[in-house]
């Protein structure tokens, strides 16, 4: 793949007609208002028809479960056409409003994505379907106060065996996306049995709803950016879970593979956010260096402004090409290596916060200014070289598959 | 019933536009294009009729290779099939030729409606559904407001002056052309534009209508186009918010305006 098809950019520009309609006009109200995201992004489900597509990938995944082919994520080639429009689909919406694709990604990607990877059929059935049309939210909860990158290591959540065939768990989770709203929650803990060592213990996850006896939630918390997506804290006090809750219904079903799977799967994910900001802030910088005049002329047409441009547009390339390498991946069946999907993250994420940070640049005064859209990218854009993985941690993952063997 | 809707691709709202070389067109070159508003709305009035009974809706329109993603998002949509016609001799077409284009498109196969915006974002000219309904000798309605077919015929509601409708019966076959507002556009679906490369879309020269540059050539030519330069006479007001307004209460009396 070279470059989107025809009907790609029509996807494109439908996407773009329903954000310029849609959430420009709320932006503000989304991002420094009360507006949580989820009407609109319910509202994107219905327009696109994505309502009647998520309901048949759930007939898909359940229909396999009865063949006992195992997981979706085993399956298929030929995906590339409906894995590049999602691209394009998280790549428009993140050109205005990178929040909105996260409250999105969690709750679809993350929270139905661990219990359609290790959940048994009756568990799907019961939760799947209605995260992935958005009638519910979705919040998957992993990182703590005190664990964050080492999250299995520092994690403190536990879960006891009851003695009745369920588990007591408790603990504290933070910056959980949705976790203000969302109605189904994939906690993630540790089995404590009273005689294995914390680091050797093992990794279980529970679906939990949001009435949940001893489960409290904190007020959407102040962040730097992505203020489109409400993050919270959750704290779990001798919570009551039953066995049917503990995905897979076996203590050995999730494990720390889970949550790989989950991460290789998000990281993909957020090359094609970084492509919607880098792209909006090239369009916004250009468009700027033609109308400012400084020294009598548009300052486009002083070199230093020009070497920033010409490095955003290096860097829209690719990003560009990642995904394009990425769809090829996805249709040839073979997906990417999670080593190389950490590589297009690190890539994507340092590159988007430089591109963003040089728009506030080119921009001046004005760049500073919340008036502008490069203000608002650029602080969102800070956020992705942290979540999912921080850079030091992609890093890490890298170097592991260099030196593997 | 069988439904022709002709489209145009234009340049895209938001593109930034630079005069030519020549003077006699904008720089193509670059820009984005899209559906023209007036033709989206000839479109989600065919799409209407579909969705409510039996009816194919073929979309047609005249342009180089860059009009086939109009095409593509308008069966995305929900038209049926598409048909793309192009040949050199149209890049400067006037609007009689663009008529007999669409009218040897038309002719060969028997369309109940012809659907098409009442005029073009870019040129503005709202010559080309009379023109293409003449030729096909139908009669037509510009300015199409509201439309409702029942037993072999439409009966349509105009838009004239100062807000007042004129109500018409037409028979079929008939042209409309399309007013912008009359109805909500719809989005394509992804499942729709999942599916729009299956649909047939067929590219057509000239010479498979039966037509060739001699008889599509212009009778009419830009001689130049240009902003208009920077006139006298402008006030311009000056002092705090409640000055202006003062100055321009008095200007507007003066002027006789109140």
């Amino acid at each position: 793949m070279i470059a989107w098809t025809e009907e790609q950019e029509a996807f494109k520009d439908v996407v773009r007609r329903f954000v310029d309609a849609e959430i420009v006009p709320n932006l503000e109200q989304l991002e420094h208002g009360d507006l949580p995201p989820y009407d609109t992004m319910r509202k994107l489900y219905d327009t696109f028809g994505m309502k009647e597509m998520m309901k048949a990938r759930y007939e898909r995944i359940i229909a396999k479960d009865s063949e006992g082919a195992g997981s979706e994520r085993k399956a298929t080639t030929g995906g590339g056409d409906m894995m590049a429009m999602q691209c394009i689909l998280i790549s428009e919406i993140c050109r205005y409003c990178p929040g909105i694709v996260t409250a999105l990604g969690v709750s679809t990607g993350l929270t139905a994505g661990a219990i359609i990877a290790r959940g048994t059929r009756a568990q799907k059935e019961k939760w799947v379907l209605p995260l992935l049309t958005l009638e519910k939210i979705g919040a998957w909860a992993i990182t703590e106060p005190g664990s964050g990158s080492d999250a299995f290591g520092s994690m403190r959540s536990t879960a006891k065996r009851d003695g009745d065939g369920g588990y007591i768990l408790n603990g504290t989770k933070t910056f959980i996306t949705n976790g203000p709203y969302a109605d189904t929650i994939v906690f993630i803990c540790k089995l404590d049995d009273g005689s294995t060592e914390p680091q050797d213990r093992k990794i279980l996850s529970f679906v939990l709803d949001k009435d949940t006896p001893g489960l409290t939630r904190s007020k959407p918390l102040r962040k730097m950016g992505l203020h489109s997506s409400p993050t919270g804290e959750l704290s779990l006090q001798d919570v009551h879970a039953s066995a049917d809750q503990l995905i897979g219904e076996s203590e050995d079903a999730y494990g720390r593979s889970g949550a790989k799977e989950t991460f290789g799967t998000e990281r993909s994910g957020v090359v094609a956010m970084c492509l919607g900001i880098v792209d909006r802030c090239l369009e916004l910088c250009v468009s700027y260096a033609k109308e400012r005049v400084q020294f009598g002329k548009p300052i486009g047409e002083f070199q230093l402004i020009q070497l920033k441009l010409a490095k955003m547009e290096v860097a829209r390339m690719n990003i560009q090409n990642l995904l394009f390498r990425l769809i090829e991946l996805t249709n040839a069946g073979t997906g990417m290596s999670f080593a190389e999907a950490s590589a297009c993250k690190l890539y994507a994420a340092q590159a988007t916060m430089e591109v963003t940070i040089e728009a506030v640049q080119l921009f001046g005064g004005n760049g500073y200014m919340a008036e502008y859209q490069v203000e608002q990218l650029c602080r969102d854009a800070k956020v992705i070289q942290i979540y999912a993985g921080t850079d030091e941690l992609q890093i890490t993952a890298i170097a592991k598959g260099l030196l593997r063997g | 019933m069988k439904i022709l809707v002709c489209l145009k691709q234009v340049p895209h709202k938001d593109a930034r536009l630079e005069i030519g070389s020549d003077g006699t067109w904008i720089k193509e070159d670059g820009i984005k294009f899209e559906i023209n508003d007036y033709d989206n709305y000839a479109l989600e009035e065919a799409l209407r009729l579909k969705d409510a009974g039996e009816a194919e809706v073929v979309v047609a329109t005249i342009g180089p290779d860059r009009v086939t993603q109009s095409l593509r998002t308008a069966l995305g949509m929900g038209a049926d099939r598409a048909i793309h016609v192009w040949d050199d001799s149209l890049a400067n077409a006037d609007s009689l030729g663009i008529a007999k284009v669409l009218a040897a498109v038309a002719k060969e196969e028997n369309f109940d409606v012809v659907f098409c915006g009442l005029m073009s974002d870019d040129s503005n000219y709202a010559m080309v559904g009379p023109m293409l309904a003449q030729l096909l000798d139908i009669p037509h309605v510009t300015a199409v407001v509201k439309t409702d077919f029942e037993n072999g015929a439409v009966k349509v509601e105009k838009e004239l002056e100062g807000g007042t409708l004129e109500v018409s019966q037409v028979p079929l076959p008939c042209l409309l052309a399309v007013q912008t507002g009359i109805n909500e556009v719809r989005y394509a679906s992804l499942k729709g534009i999942m599916q729009a490369k299956k649909k047939p879309l067929d590219k057509k020269a000239l010479s498979d209508i039966g037509l060739d540059g001699a008889a599509v050539a212009p009778k009419l030519s830009i001689e130049k186009i240009y902003t208009p330069p920077k006139g006298e006479g402008a006030n311009l007001l000056s002092g705090s918010a409640d000055e202006i307004a003062t100055q321009m209460v008095g200007k507007i009396k003066e002027l006789g305006l109140l």
